[in-house]
Order: structure tokens, then C-alpha cells, then sequence
């Protein structure tokens, strides 16, 4: 069965690509065939966090239709079953894709004949990114301990609902008739998208419903990057907890992943840090996250601390 | 419909069952606070000043509603008129209470056994069987069993009156010399027995002395 995850989450720097990364390595360990799309188009880097070189085919040979379909750009790494879709090779002006060429590579992104397929998302809330991060039922948003972090992926949050509920209602041509109340009530912050739903069903009870069950259908899974000890180790559980009561109850908390100096140390050597310190706390976490991801986690053995 | 924070009552709010202990009420209250107090990282940039003080507001009162039984009947009782939730939760008598570390009600227990005894002898007129067996000058383990037998009394009783411990009691009654208490806790315990049973304390404890060392 195949299965898509988006991992995005606002803020830049918060370790999203090197959850990808690691992410698909350890799927791929597990025996799954695996994807990882780089869709931080324009600002690409995915392949570095692998310790490869730039790769020399990517996404542009599909845009340019110099492949007939985008398996054919998925290149192999040093890691078995795990494939990469690189955008580095796009133009430069690649941010800003034309919205046909956008749904084209959505459309392509779905029908990959892989096992597991991860994207990589860049930061920030354009139109592109919601996009491609609602390519999947399934996402996962990365956000560390910091309150600027938190703020974004609030943000994130709120603006991967807001664009699910108006592309859903442009589809089914009810746009225009709440377009200026919704965007009355999305230009202050807006607080929930509860009260863009209460909106419909004010409008037509019916309708109203089907929305919010199209918004149900989302699935959300929170992961707390470059945890330490010094945080509040409920924080990830609140976060989920005031995500579910104040946003959609959709929420739920994927782990913590601990901070570690060597995870920056090996970016910076350009070396594969799970392949590098397989034995530590950061790869143990992301172990476990895999272990959830693929129905197959169990209580994990309580080991009391050692002093 | 997915209900709007604002609409929660109080027990949504808290995130407890309609049957919760105070224990269970201080816990989630004091949960709830760490997620929505000025100085939580997880709701910090969520909510304006005067947001957070309405919710705050909101969770002190449903804590201060559902801490006081009074307060809270009233609250339940609202509840089920506005139609929000069904009448069952008042009906539900078995509201978890907290389990006192003390067993206080043992005091009360010991008073009632011990009325229960006085009843039972003033019910059964032996005076006879007792004023006879206190004639004799050894009084045995099984004159108090029978004259305690047929007045009636359960052994339990006497051990919930005098707090003598059954097996010790079994003892004397069966004067199982081996497991009989050390002389001195003898006499205190056969004391007591005889004011259990509102016998004369010295006859007894000289009777059953005598009998024994014979």
C-alpha cells in the first residue's frame, strides 16, 4: 500500500529535511521502497543531507518533459530502496511554478509506484508549499521547542486549513458565495477553522457538514525536533492537545527527537548521521517514529536512568 | 458538530467524566493551567492578553464549580435542563469519592457491637446460666463460649467490642493453653471479655486462672 507524508512545519531551520532524510533511510532499512521529493523548489538541498553530490537529473527533466513519467527521475542513493527526486537542477525561478505545471507534479507525485513517499517542504505559507503539503492525507509537521518555531507552525497550521477548505470549495463552485466572509475572517488571524465551518453550516447546514468532514479526513502528526533537557517534556503533548481543542481535532503528537551537536557536525562533514552515530538518543527517536509510521511500534522496554 | 472551545462545559473543559473525584478535578485543573497559564510556551503566541484572561477565567470557574459538591449539584442540575446532557449523571449515585487514609468509622463500628452485645443480653434472659457458672470456682473457655452462645453473640462481635484479636479469643474459649497470650495480656483480655458479656471482671479472671493451672 502506498502511503504519502508531508513533513513541513513553518519556520526554516527547524529540521525538516533531515527528518525526511532520516525518515527514509530508516524506512528503506526496514525493507520499504521509499521517495524522498524535494519540493523546496527554488532553495533544494535534500541530496547534501544524503552526502551526495548534485544530482544530475531531477524534477526539471519531468517538467520539461524530457521523461515520460517521474519514476524515471527518481534517482537511486548509497542507500538500498531509497530513491530521491531532486529539484536542484530546476531553474531558478523554479519558486514560482506555473499552477498548471504545479498540478501536473502533484497528480505525478501520487501515482509513484513506491512503498513510502516523503516530501520535503520548504518553510513559509505560500500557495506552492500548502499545495504540495496537502498532496498528502498524512502530514507531519516538525517544529522545535523555540516560540518562534511554535508561532510558525501555528501559522502553518491555520493556513494548511484555510487552503484545504477554499480549494475544497472552489471545487465544488461554493466559492464565490462565502468568498467575503471567509476572507473577511481570515484577514485579522484566524483563530480556528472551526469558524470558517460554522460559516457554511450558517449558510447551508448540508454543505456545511460535508466540509467538515472533508476536514476530518486530514491527518496530522506533530514531531518535536532538537528536544532537550531543559524543555518542558509535556510541551509536545500540549501542543497536540491545544491543537486539537483550538484548530481540528486531527492532532496527534509523533514523538520528540532529541537534540544532538553531532546531527550538525555531520551536515556540515556532509556525512549521513544515522550511518554515522547509530547508537544515539536522536537516532533511537527517529527509530521509534519509524516504528509508529509502519504499525509496528510496541512499548518500548523501560530501562531505568543510569546515574 | 466538533464543538468550539467556547462551548465546552465545564466538564469538557476539564477533560473529565461526569463522575469525577476531586481527586481527578484538581488533576486536570492543574494539567489544564500549565497548558493555558501567561508563561505557557505551547499557547503563547495563540491567544491575545484578553483571550487568555477569558479562558483562565473560565477554568476557575469550573474549577471552583466542580470542587464544591453544592455548587456542583447546581451546575449538573443545569445541565440536564438545558438538555446538554442526559439526566443519568445525576441519578448516578456512585460519585468517586476520596478514600480516607484513616478508617475513622472503626470507633463507630466498636459502639454499635458493643450496644448490639448489651441488646442481645437484655433480649436473652441468662441470667441464670451466668450466675451459675460464676458459683463455680473455676470458670473454663467453654462456660464462656456456651453462656456467649447463647446469648447469642458472634464471636466477631466480641472481638469488634474488645478488639481482641480472633485467633487469641478461639484460644481462650477452646483453653488452648499453648497459644494463650503471656499471663499479663491474659488477664486484660479475660477482663474484657467478662465486661463484654457484663460479667463480675475479677470472678472471671480468677475462675479461669484457676481452671487453667489445675
Amino acid at each position: 500500500m502506498r502511503r504519502i507524508y508531508s513533513i513541513g512545519g513553518g519556520k526554516g531551520g527547524s529540521g525538516k529535511s533531515f527528518i525526511a532524510a532520516s525518515l527514509g533511510i530508516l524506512l528503506a532499512k526496514h525493507g520499504k521502497r521509499v521517495v524522498l521529493v524535494d519540493l523546496d523548489l527554488g532553495a533544494s538541498n535534500l541530496h547534501t543531507l544524503l552526502g551526495q553530490r548534485i544530482p544530475e537529473k531531477g524534477l526539471d527533466v519531468y517538467i520539461d518533459k524530457r521523461a515520460s513519467s517521474l519514476e524515471e527521475v527518481a534517482l537511486s542513493t548509497t542507500i538500498p530502496n531509497l530513491y530521491l527526486i531532486s529539484s536542484t537542477k530546476c531553474s531558478l525561478e523554479i519558486a514560482n511554478i506555473f499552477y498548471a505545471q504545479k498540478l501536473k507534479i502533484i497528480n505525478a507525485i501520487k501515482n509513484l509506484p513506491f512503498d513510502y513517499i516523503l516530501l520535503d517542504l520548504g518553510p513559509g505559507t505560500n500557495f506552492n508549499t500548502l499545495d504540495f503539503f496537502l498532496i498528502a492525507p498524512e502530514g507531519l509537521f516538525v517544529t522545535t521547542p523555540e516560540p518562534t518555531a511554535i508561532e510558525n507552525t501555528f501559522i502553518f497550521m491555520k493556513s494548511v486549513y484555510l487552503r484545504k477548505l477554499k480549494l475544497s470549495l472552489k471545487e465544488a463552485n461554493m466559492w464565490h458565495i462565502c468568498q467575503e466572509e471567509i476572507t473577511k475572517l481570515s484577514r485579522g488571524a484566524l483563530k480556528s477553522p472551526l469558524d470558517l465551518i460554522s460559516i457554511l453550516v450558517a449558510r447551508d447546514p448540508e454543505k456545511g457538514r460535508i466540509f467538515e468532514d472533508l476536514l476530518s479526513d486530514l491527518e496530522f502528526r506533530l514531531i518535536l525536533n532538537k528536544f532537550r533537557g531543559q524543555v518542558n517534556e509535556n510541551l509536545g503533548e500540549q501542543l497536540v492537545e491545544v491543537c486539537n481543542r483550538h484548530l481540528y481535532p486531527s492532532f496527534d503528537f509523533l514523538g520528540n527527537i532529541s537534540y544532538d551537536n553531532r546531527v550538525y557536525e555531520s551536515i556540515i562533514a556532509r556525512n549521513i548521521f544515522i550511518a554515522k552515530y547509530p547508537y544515539t538518543k536522536t537516532v533511537s527517536d527517529l527509530q521509534n517514529m519509524v516504528r509508529d509510521l509502519t504499525g509496528e511500534k510496541q512499548e518500548p522496554v523501560r530501562v531505568r536512568a543510569q546515574r | 458538530m466538533i464543538k468550539k472551545f467556547k462551548d465546552l462545559n465545564y466538564y469538557e473543559l476539564l477533560k473529565i467524566p461526569y463522575n469525577a473525584s476531586s481527586f481527578e478535578i484538581r488533576q486536570a485543573y492543574k494539567h489544564i493551567l500549565a497548558i493555558y497559564e501567561e508563561s505557557s510556551l505551547a499557547t503563547y503566541s495563540l491567544f491575545a492578553e484578553n483571550e487568555r484572561k477569558l479562558i483562565l477565567s473560565k477554568i476557575e470557574n469550573a474549577f471552583l464549580t466542580l470542587i464544591d459538591d453544592k455548587k456542583r449539584k447546581n451546575y449538573d442540575n443545569n445541565l440536564v435542563s438545558t438538555g446538554e446532557v442526559s439526566d443519568n449523571i445525576l441519578t448516578e449515585k456512585d460519585k468517586k469519592k476520596a478514600i480516607p487514609i484513616f478508617q475513622t468509622s472503626r470507633a463507630r463500628a466498636n459502639n454499635n457491637s458493643l450496644a448490639r452485645i448489651k441488646k442481645k443480653i437484655q433480649e436473652n434472659k441468662v441470667a441464670d446460666l451466668a450466675t451459675n457458672m460464676l458459683k463455680h470456682d473455676h470458670i473454663s473457655g467453654k462456660d464462656l463460649r456456651n453462656l456467649r452462645e447463647s446469648l447469642g453473640i458472634e464471636l466477631e462481635e466480641i472481638f469488634q467490642a474488645t478488639k481482641i484479636s480472633p485467633t487469641t479469643l478461639v484460644a481462650i474459649e477452646k483453653d488452648d493453653v499453648v497459644n494463650l497470650p503471656p499471663k499479663i495480656y491474659l488477664i486484660s483480655f479475660l477482663k474484657s471479655y467478662a465486661e463484654a458479656l457484663q460479667l463480675d471482671p475479677k470472678q472471671v479472671v480468677d475462675g479461669y486462672i484457676k481452671n487453667i493451672a489445675y
